[in-house]
């Protein structure tokens, strides 16, 4: 077998590098094919043409096998120069669709390459969700999943138009993952979703009777959900959709303390028996049950019937053990029921067991003893921390400030929000909402839970309705997508030429715009099936009224369409030198760029009678791409691409030293612009559960501000060998150990931390200080 | 085995600290999962001064 030599060509080298025979007729089919895509059907030319092919390779390969490459440059190159131009033309865009496909399937392959070998350490796409572990085996299948799913989007169903955008950094689509599968998230009602029970989809689950059960389904309803949508899962009205649980819990606590009263104090030996027929009459004839605030008049009805066998004092004493020992019980239930469903929010796993559910939970607006309960037992075992005393990085809590509810002192729920402050100043939550900013209090009635305004994970809000004014309320609504704008690459490519920005924004606006209706498109097809719990079970707001084989387009029309930006500071350094926290002039063009996104998404929302929003992007896996890619394009750019971020949405930058009560005023108004969602951090130095004074003055100032949604930052550390929780410089300030670093057994011991001298296992070893402050906490009794 | 017995013992050898922050709304319980877009930006904060009453940095004996 001789190769070259200019005689024939035998063999060709194909981009793996692998030799295969040549064949003439594959250069012909190609060629023919090209040919028939611009109208020719001459399959003898096309044979022609590639003999011509033939011949030029020959001359030219001397010693060499021929690439594939050089074959396609050969075959352009004779079709140009023999006249056939069109034939040409569609052989070179066909060419390259190949050669694009080809290289996205390398990438992906590349990425699968990456995901297989690396550790997370090494590759930071594993990192790109800090609630993914990349490292597992479910976490690496997950990223497998997602990012063959974007390619496949990305190459066969988004517009060509917004995939070059997306590509190259204009917008970024987020969970694009996702595209055809599903909607962001929901504001889940739980207390329609008991009525009567739910289903899994795995197992039905029977209306909950005490709090503990209320607890665990509430679980449940969170992880089902979780596994329908990309987003988080929020509860807007955990209080209220608890305090049921409670009352059910009393009602039969103190039914069975009052059997036990019954044998003590009234020598009853028939006493379960007849405690039951007592409580049923006695319900009956007031209509009433047992409570937790005894002021119903129920236990005046059980005196007088329990009169009819015992004496006066008898009866006084088997009310108060009944009353004492159910409201004992009660709270230690309430206590027991929400620090599992901290613990259960913390490790129960969804979607192929990568994560555990995004949970929020709003609450503090309750003023009903049952509701008040709940608030301060789950505050206090978020408080306490999980099984070592961590702290809880679910569920997302937002403590809703109100006046006149738990604002000021002397209303009714006052002093959880004072409790509210101290666990946040421990554990970083609750966060806090304000229902009285304007835009929160335009849709607050009172007595309407469902209008009150609630907040989703870590920043999204959804309650104006302009599709259905009529349902302007938080129960079983949520963003279906949302995707943000490069805000700092518009800025840097008009040059400091404020106009062109305002223009080129406004083309980016109307690109994102037709992008999220053309997903809106895809997810209205979807059909009830397609989310068994979702829509299945009627979490959704109306799919209730849906078949299963209906598609769920109408019913979507309630949640939210959203564009998102990052970078404000950024494009302000770009455009004018300064950014909102360096001057006036900066935060009211700031004011100006964000007002009029805010402007154009309402004018869409009119246009298309849908609820178009504008978000302050939370950024969790944008942070660095526009930033990489602008660098690139443009360089380093001081205040604008000279560090590894641009900032998250409206903030001042994180480096930039300002005052807390600026940070409050510069952030405020624009909240009000971003009805999509916002948040304002605020990061305290020191421990400040040292300082509740001043962590409370924050909190108020951002309410007096009217921010819509806040928190604070402080550094929680952890020393797992000691136990000790606060902060840790280089050294821990208990056990002395440096980090990686042994502490001698004999110092733990001195210090009362190490108990289980055979043990050989490292971790945590107790921590008698920290338990000693705990342990009177869990069952005390805030007054009522 | 009797040169094991007389040293010292040394317990959290390895054993890093816990660091928990919260990037864009969410709070982790390492730096390690932060992606490095994210771990600039925690490298980069300032603390926000309270002026009114003074957050004094309380050292735990």
């Amino acid at each position: 077998m001789r190769e070259g030599h200019g005689f024939m060509i035998q063999q060709i080298v194909k981009r793996d590098g692998r030799k295969a025979p040549f064949e003439i007729e594959k250069i012909a089919a190609a060629i023919f094919s090209a040919a028939q895509a611009s109208g020719g059907q001459d399959y003898e030319m096309a044979r022609g043409l590639a003999e011509q092919v033939e011949k030029v390779l020959e001359a030219a390969a001397g010693d060499q096998i021929p690439t594939v490459e050089q074959i396609q440059d050969t075959v352009e190159k004779v079709l140009i120069e023999s006249g056939h131009a069109r034939t040409a033309k569609k052989y070179i865009l066909y060419r390259n669709e190949r050669t694009r496909v080809r290289e996205m399937n390398t990438k992906l392959m590349k990425v699968y390459e990456d995901l297989t070998f690396q550790s997370s350490l090494e590759n930071d796409v594993k990192r790109e969700n800090a609630n993914i572990d990349g490292d597992t085996a479910m976490g690496t299948m997950l990223k497998y999943g997602s990012e063959g799913a974007k390619q496949f989007y990305e190459m066969f169903i988004l517009d060509p138009a917004h995939a070059k955008a997306h590509r190259e950094g204009d917008i970024h689509i987020h969970d694009l993952d996702f595209l055809t599968l599903t909607t962001t998230c929901c504001q889940i009602d739980l207390l329609k979703l008991f009525q009567g029970g739910f289903s899994t989809g795995h197992g039905f689950l029977r209306e909950p009777n005490d709090i503990r059960s209320y607890a665990a389904l509430a679980c449940i309803a969170i992880q089902s959900n979780q596994n329908d949508q990309h987003g988080g899962q929020s509860v807007p009205n955990f209080d209220y959709s608890m305090a049921p649980g409670i009352r059910k819990t009393f009602r039969k606590l103190f039914r069975s303390n009052l059997a036990k009263a019954l044998e003590v104090f009234g020598a009853d030996e028939n006493n379960e028996v007849d405690a039951q027929a007592l409580t049923e009459r006695v319900e009956q004839e007031t209509g009433k049950w047992a409570c937790l605030a005894g002021d119903n008049g129920y236990d005046e009805a059980m005196a007088k019937a329990l009169g009819e066998k015992l004496d006066e004092q008898a009866v006084q004493k088997c009310l108060r053990f009944a009353r004492k020992y159910a409201d004992k019980e009660t709270r230690k239930s309430a206590y027991q029921a929400m620090e599992a469903l901290v613990h259960n929010l913390n490790t129960m796993h969804s979607r192929a067991g990568a994560q555990i559910p995004f949970s929020s939970l709003n609450y503090g607006t309750d003023t009903s003893p049952e509701g008040r309960l709940v608030i301060e037992q789950l505050l206090l075992a978020t408080e306490a921390g999980l099984g070592n005393g961590e702290t809880p990085i679910f569920p997302i809590h937002i403590f809703k400030v109100k006046e006149g509810v738990n604002y000021n002192e002397g209303e009714p729920n006052y002093d959880l929000f004072k409790l509210a402050c101290r666990v946040s100043a421990k554990r970083m939550f609750p966060n806090f909402s304000f229902l009285d900013a304007p835009f929160n209090k335009q849709y607050y009635k009172p007595g309407h839970p469902e209008t009150e305004c609630a907040y989703m994970g870590c920043r999204t809000r959804v309650i104006g309705n302009h599709y259905d004014p009529t349902r302007e309320i938080v129960n079983g609504r949520g963003n279906l997508s949302f995707t943000s704008i490069n805000l700092p690459r518009i800025a840097i490519r008009s040059h400091g030429d404020i106009d062109w920005f305002f223009e080129d924004l406004d083309r980016k606006i109307d690109l994102v715009i037709d992008q999220l209706l053309a997903r809106f498109r895809i997810q209205s097809a979807k059909k009830v099936r397609n989310y068994p719990f979702l829509m299945g079970e009627g979490v959704w707001i109306d799919s209730e009224k849906l078949g299963p084989d209906d598609t769920v387009g109408e019913v979507l029309k309630h949640g939210t369409l959203t564009l998102g930006f990052i970078g404000l500071a950024e494009t302000l350094k770009a455009l004018i030198g300064k950014h909102h926290g360096e001057s006036d002039e900066a935060q009211n063009l700031g004011l100006e760029i964000v007002g009029h996104m805010r402007e154009r998404m309402d004018q869409a929302s009119e246009k298309y009678g849908l609820n178009f929003s504008l978000i302050a992007t939370p950024a969790e896996g944008l942070s660095g791409r526009f930033v990489k890619i602008d660098r690139e394009k443009y360089g380093r750019i001081e205040g604008v691409t000279d560090r590894d971020y641009y900032t998250n949405s409206f903030h001042i930058p994180v480096y930039y030293p300002i005052s807390a009560f600026d940070k409050i005023a510069r952030e405020a108004p624009y909240h009000e612009l971003t009805n999509g969602g916002h948040i304002s951090y605020i990061e305290l130095d020191g421990d400040p559960t040292q300082n509740l004074e001043a962590f409370e003055a924050v909190v108020r100032a951002m309410k007096e501000a009217g921010i819509g949604y806040g928190a604070i930052n402080h550094p929680i550390d952890r020393d797992p060998v000691c136990g000790y929780t606060g902060i840790i410089g280089e050294t821990c300030p208990r056990c002395g150990r440096h980090e990686g670093e042994g502490v001698p057994l004999s110092k733990l011991q001195k210090l009362g931390l190490y108990k289980h001298l055979n043990s050989m296992t490292l971790g945590y070893h107790g921590d008698p200080a920290e338990e000693a402050d705990r342990l009177p906490n869990t069952l005390q009794v805030v007054k009522e | 085995m009797e040169n094991k017995e007389m040293q010292e013992q040394l317990i959290g050898e390895g054993v890093g600290f816990e660091r928990i922050r919260r990037i864009t709304g969410y709070l982790v319980g390492t730096l390690d999962r932060f992606n490095n877009a994210k771990r600039a930006e925690e490298h980069d904060r300032v603390k926000h001064t309270v002026s009114c009453c003074s957050m004094e940095e309380e050292h735990t004996a």
